[in-house]
């Protein structure tokens, strides 16, 4: 179903700390706001979270409002099931906060993982990506996965990006609606140092998104 | 990349996080004077101030930003700063609001008149970023602190200028309470025009007023209630609370951050009718306002994080006015914890005998169904962190802890108690962990160490230091001087101040006359665990001071000496360590559990692999691993080398 424009969008990003969960939250707000979106309300996490941790946001914009507040966007928090995407930048961290998808909900997926202290210490396992995978599947017939973090260094020289490919990589899906590319690539030259190779890397994300059947 | 000019713009419509509209809103007010202790969620709000002093450098004469000591130094240097007549701002983290209590205590008796104070607390329901959590409303009632909530980042800034005429206007200290997810959460805000505030005060004897001791300190606190009750009347004029009406018989009362979820749950359970009192000022309460929401209504659903607080309070007016309604709230709801629209809709839904959405159920069940699989992934020290590799030679020294107590405290290190590494027994409040080892080193002949960070050691853990002298307690105190208040995110702060002003810890330590004292640096882990057994081994105070700079800011400083030497097309001199021969035996992921060092399989056999984008050369594997399979190799000998500086 096309999104209009009165409904509220809903965006999970998710991720560990230090792949730009937070900051690829903010390039879609303030993207959000040159398309002249009326309201956005988002939730960042700060402090703890930086260290190594698992990080979710939620990234959340109406285009129109309603007059009738009630039925407007008032929270930062998506309700559990009620994600239109969910961008992931590290597998497992996916299944973590799956609580906020739907069946309907499409997954954009890197097959790149990060496993923590406890992985290393052979203290606890990791589980298989395809397992996750058909978790994902299993629960929603949208589920797309791709080696974003491989992709980068092979065509950037550098993994800094995967948050960026993986936001041109969701684009193709129509489920981040009313935004135009052209407002990302202004936003990254307003807010990131190196706007060139992310916008190289926004654009690598979208022709591979291309390829993809989105249903 | 662009200037950002959202502090700077006298008009306009911007993205703004609550706590960025809390500053915009303070410079929209005409505030003059700062001072706090960073601590989450508030202590980007002072980052903010630096960066409008950074860009109008001419506005240093009208705004001051200090960052405190501590949280208590932090409210009385405001208390000073109104009293003089200006308008004064003071940001804490919840338990902040437990230092500075005392102090505040006795300021909100006597007034900030003639200037205005505005204290910003910051609540963490859920324990997002503290060490505990705690329902800091109830201080609004014992210190008659009038407490507004805002929701969104709009109402950040609207109500902070509002909270500063409101204290200058009553001479009450007002609270502008957000949480965790208010502070951190972004939406559109209108820009109105900027105010300076006033460059000089003149403080102007009161000695009635600012001295409350006997007899003052009754009629303080008599002058206290009529500027309560004075504010209490005017509260329906303030447009700070509002309803939305509904012909449903079950009425609810909220505010702040639940009311978000309130609205967005009964949307989702299709709940149109249900009429809403959502209050903006949760303390004091008008109750001609609060009486006429409930009076034809049969039932009451109050929606609050923790302790039930309006529950309480409107319980309390319902009481007075002998009104005969239900009011229910925390027999539904937890008492703990953050809460969100799915917790909200699912109660709600039990009240109003709904079904609830069933997406959401769906969703709930099945990903609960797989949390087994999933495997833990909380916080820990950076990789090449020094105090991580403190915790290596504490562990090295004790054999894993036996017969040993270790006190732990707040900062970084507070992550000691996670797996693998499990390194403190015991967590208490910013140098509790000093303060429980002075006590606990009489009733026991454990070993009993304690740690303590350089930020929380000039915060409060000069007195149980003194203490600790003063008894020669049978503890070693481990001070981790990293030069950074690290946890918070590197504030500019005062302990910055202090070390360029060479006042140091090791200073204070010998002029003080620590019995057993040294110095060691912890990226040189055999000398430092020898250390940690020497003092194990003596009776009497010890204290090590670990002298490394924080990881991550010393690794930032080096990269940007070498990416400056690169720019000149000079090599600079390159380490790398890589591991081969791996015989497997987890002393680098276990106990010293680098986040750099990964388990990886390479032709069917298990290894360790160092992730080079992720280390930082700290060289502690190299120097601890039992079988010699971490080597070191150096490139481009004959180039600068580029040290961490000391």
């Amino acid at each position: 179903m096309k999104p209009i424009e009165t409904d509220i969008i809903n965006i999970v990003i998710a991720g560990t700390a230090g792949q730009g969960v937070i900051t690829l939250k903010r390039l879609i707000e303030f993207a959000a706001q040159k398309s002249d979106v009326e309201r956005v309300f988002g939730s960042e996490m700060h402090g703890l979270a930086q260290r190594e941790g698992a990080i979710t946001s939620h990234t959340r914009y109406q285009k129109k409002i309603f007059k009738d507040e009630r039925r407007n966007l008032q929270s930062p928090l998506i309700c559990y099931g009620d994600a239109d995407l969910y961008i992931c930048l590290e597998p497992v961290e996916t299944l973590r906060r799956g609580i906020f998808a739907s069946q309907k909900t499409t997954f954009v997926l890197n097959e790149y993982d990060i496993p923590g202290v406890m992985i290393t210490a052979d203290l606890e396992a990791y589980p298989q990506l395809d397992k996750i995978v058909e978790i994902l599947k299993e629960y929603s017939n949208n589920v797309h996965t791709i080696n974003a973090t491989k992709i980068c260094l092979n065509k950037l020289n550098s993994n800094l990006m995967v948050n960026i490919f993986m936001l041109g990589y969701a684009i193709p899906t129509g489920k981040i609606p009313f935004i135009d590319v052209g407002h990302y690539e202004e936003v990254i030259k307003d807010w990131l140092r190196d706007p060139d190779i992310n916008i190289k890397a926004l654009h690598l994300g979208i022709d591979e998104g291309k390829k993809v059947n989105y249903s | 990349m662009k200037s950002d000019r959202r502090f700077i713009d006298e008009n306009g419509k911007v993205l703004m996080l609550g706590n960025e509209a809390l500053v915009r809103g303070c410079l929209e007010a005409g505030v003059s004077y700062i001072s706090q202790y960073p601590g989450t969620p508030t202590s980007d709000i002072g980052e903010y101030f630096h960066q409008v002093l950074r860009e109008s450098p001419d506005l240093k004469e009208y705004l001051v930003h200090q960052w405190a000591v501590n949280e208590a130094v932090a409210t009385s240097s405001c208390a000073g700063a109104a009293w003089t007549g200006v308008r004064a701002f003071n940001p804490m983290k919840h338990v902040g609001l437990n230092v500075a209590s005392d102090a505040l205590s006795v300021i909100a008796l006597n007034g900030p008149n003639p200037g205005a104070m505005v204290i910003g607390v910051g609540s963490d329901p859920g324990s997002l970023g503290s060490h505990q959590e705690q329902n800091e409303r109830f201080y609004a009632w014992m210190l008659h602190l009038p407490t507004i909530e805002p929701h969104t980042p709009q109402e950040c800034k609207e109500w902070v200028k509002l909270a500063f005429d409101l204290s200058e206007k009553y001479d009450l200290v007002i609270n502008l309470r957000t949480s965790t997810r208010s502070a951190h959460s972004r939406g559109f805000v209108e820009l109105e025009p900027l105010i300076k505030g006033k460059g000089k005060g003149e403080f102007i004897r009161n000695i009635p007023k600012f001295n409350s001791l006997p007899p003052h300190a009754i009629n303080n606190h008599v002058r206290l209630y009529e500027r309560i009750e004075r504010l209490r009347k005017a509260i329906p004029d303030l447009g700070l609370n509002k309803i939305y009406p509904g012909d449903n018989k079950i009425g609810i009362i909220t505010s702040g951050m639940p009311f978000g979820y309130t609205m967005e749950a009964l949307l989702q359970l299709q709940l149109y009718d249900v009429p809403i009192l959502k209050l903006g000022m949760i303390y004091p309460l008008n109750y001609q306002e609060i009486t006429n929401f409930i009076q034809d209504l049969e039932k009451i659903i109050i929606i609050e994080e923790l302790e039930p607080f309006l529950e309480m309070k409107i319980s309390e007016i319902a009481q007075i006015k002998k009104m005969n309604i239900e009011i229910i709230g925390s027999e539904y709801f937890p008492k703990f914890n953050e809460f969100s629209t799915g917790l909200v809709a699912t109660t709600l839904a039990n009240i109003f005998h709904k079904k609830p959405n069933e997406q959401m159920i769906k969703a709930i069940d099945y990903f609960n169904s797989y949390k087994e699989m999933i495997p833990s992934r909380f916080p820990t020290f950076c990789a090449g962190c020094p105090e991580r590799a403190t915790l290596y030679s504490i562990l090295k020294a004790t054999n894993q802890l036996e017969n040993t107590v270790v006190c732990g405290d707040i900062g970084c290190y507070v992550m000691s108690f996670f797996p693998p590494q499990q390194c403190s027994d015991l967590i208490i409040c910013m140098s509790g962990g000093l303060s429980a080892a002075i006590g606990m080193s009489t009733k026991t002949d454990q070993k009993v160490l304690a740690m303590i960070g350089d930020s929380t050691f000039f915060h409060t853990g000069l007195s149980p230091l003194a203490e600790a002298i003063g008894y020669n307690s049978n503890i070693l105190l481990i001070i981790f001087d990293n030069a950074w208040t690290a946890m918070t995110g590197h504030q500019n702060d005062v302990l910055r101040y202090l070390i360029n002003k060479d006042f140091s810890i090791e200073k204070v330590c010998k002029t003080w006359g620590v019995p057993w004292l040294r110095v060691e640096d912890s990226y040189n882990p055999k000398k430092l665990t020898k250390s940690i057994e020497d003092a194990l081994n003596a009776k009497g105070l010890k204290v090590i001071i670990i002298k490394r700079e924080c990881g991550l800011q010393a690794h930032r400083y080096r990269m940007k000496q070498i990416r400056r030497i690169e720019s000149q097309g000079k090599k600079v001199q390159e380490e790398i360590y890589h591991i081969t021969g791996c015989q497997m035996c987890h002393e680098c992921s276990r106990i010293l559990s680098c986040p750099a060092i990964r388990r990886v399989e390479i032709d069917g056999y298990e290894t360790m692999q160092i992730d080079d984008d992720r280390c930082i050369r700290c060289g502690v594997c190299y120097q601890i691993c039992p079988n010699g399979a971490i080597h070191k190799s150096t490139l481009n000998l004959l180039c600068e080398e580029v040290p961490f500086r000391h």
